[in-house]
């Protein structure tokens, strides 16, 4: 099966093997995003799977849903094929699956793992399957590279976002990424210049009450004193604070020992 | 993300920290200092410095103020030039203001600072609570 496959008319097509994978992935998921219209699931998202792999295998697709896809997805750009004979038959094979999608959807859907099953399978050489981009595009969606890659990128800002507002107090209420962010703005500023203020104090403390504070032993603050974990954030003490001392703080130079509790 | 955050023992090492660094200047400069300004700067940032070393190099931020408080401490003639990632997206106002909050936060991907900025806040939360108690018990000792 093999030799008549290579030498026919997709050698064309296959002198670019960038393209032929592209092309069958995009029709495809038109053709996937119908078949689950037609389907009626009930979330609307789709699987590409693609074989980034140049010996074996050609473009083949399963549903998967509950696939974990970080910025793997960049790496759909590296779809290299080395030997010329091999995208000519992973573009074959890429057509005729394609052709033959209809029907292999239904089974991969129930199966799920079906790829020694698969009938074009069958023809080629038992390989096993290895090294699977998953790659989750909803349907409309754009599904080139760097679409999926700004898309996993944007999930994860929204992701680290949601940390960040419940995080923050009385931000959940909060609806916009503006408001969101300066909402954090406000907080950290008001932490940072709670930080000064209690530093004053401490200070005046320091200074007033020097053998008090040599009194401190670590093993008065390493108790369980410090494990409640009710975080305090009280009203914005008022401030000394001033904006463009905050850069200086780092630049303050401790003298001493300091460094040597590093 | 998981943010694996051992907040007690975060605190712990930053309170026997900073007690050790205010001792080290209380010692230092003896009794008879006058001024105020220069020793409420001292101890804001050893306040600072010693939750940067309580938390670790294994962060942006505390990696960005420990290298800071060294450079500047061993007089380090090359001022480097921040790197900054030319990839990284020109953010508006409020972006800008985040990154100059957050220490470090200059020429860092937008991810990694939301992510850092979030541990900044923890980190800030667990100072001030470990500030607040230091000095309450210092308070309730006289």
């Amino acid at each position: 099966m093999d030799p008549p496959l290579v030498n026919e008319a997709s050698f064309t097509a296959a002198a670019n093997p960038n393209s032929y994978s592209l092309a069958g992935l995009l029709s495809f998921s038109g053709g996937l995003g119908l078949r689950m219209g037609n389907l009626g699931g009930g979330d609307e998202e789709s699987t590409v799977t693609e074989q980034s792999g140049s010996g074996n295998g050609g473009a083949k697709r399963r549903r998967d849903v509950g696939t974990s896809f970080d910025d793997e997805s960049s790496k759909l750009v590296s779809t290299s094929s080395a030997n010329q004979d091999e995208s000519d038959y992973n573009a074959k094979r890429a057509k005729v699956s394609v052709s033959e999608s209809e029907d292999q959807l239904k089974m991969e859907e129930e199966t799920h793992s079906g790829s020694s099953s698969k009938p074009v399978e069958e023809k080629s050489k038992p390989e096993p399957p290895k090294d699977y981009i998953h790659v989750r595009a909803r349907r409309g969606q754009a599904t080139d590279s760097h679409s999926l890659a700004e898309r996993a990128r944007r999930e994860k800002i929204s992701e680290r976002m949601k940390i960040l507002q419940d995080l923050v107090p009385g931000c959940n209420k909060v609806i916009g990424k503006a408001l969101v962010l300066d909402e954090i703005i406000n907080y950290i500023q008001s932490l940072q210049r709670q930080v000064e203020f209690l530093s004053m104090k401490l200070e005046a403390v320091n200074s007033r009450l020097s053998p008090t504070i040599e009194g401190f032993s670590s093993k008065d603050l390493a108790g369980p004193a410090f494990d409640a974990n009710g975080m305090i954030y009280g009203p914005q003490t008022p401030g000394v604070y001033a904006r463009g001392s905050h850069a200086e703080w780092l630049h303050m130079q401790v003298g001493g020992g300091f460094e040597r509790s590093t | 993300m998981a943010m694996n955050f051992h907040q007690s023992a975060i605190k712990t090492r930053f309170a026997v920290r900073f007690v050790q660094a205010m001792k080290r200047l209380n010692k230092r400069r003896g009794v008879t200092t006058t001024d105020s300004y220069k020793r409420y700067r001292a101890t804001r940032a050893a306040a600072c410095a010693s939750m940067a070393s309580a938390v670790g190099p294994q962060r942006a931020w505390s990696r960005a103020v420990l290298s800071k408080t060294k450079r500047r401490r061993f007089q380090a003639i090359s001022r480097k030039r921040r790197l900054i990632n030319p990839r990284r997206n020109l953010g508006f106002g409020q972006e800008e203001d985040l990154r100059g909050l957050v220490p470090g936060g200059k020429g860092m991907e937008y991810c990694s600072l939301l992510s850092e900025t979030a541990h900044y806040i923890r980190c800030l939360q667990a100072q001030i609570q470990v500030m607040t108690d230091i000095l309450h018990h210092s308070s309730s000792l006289n």
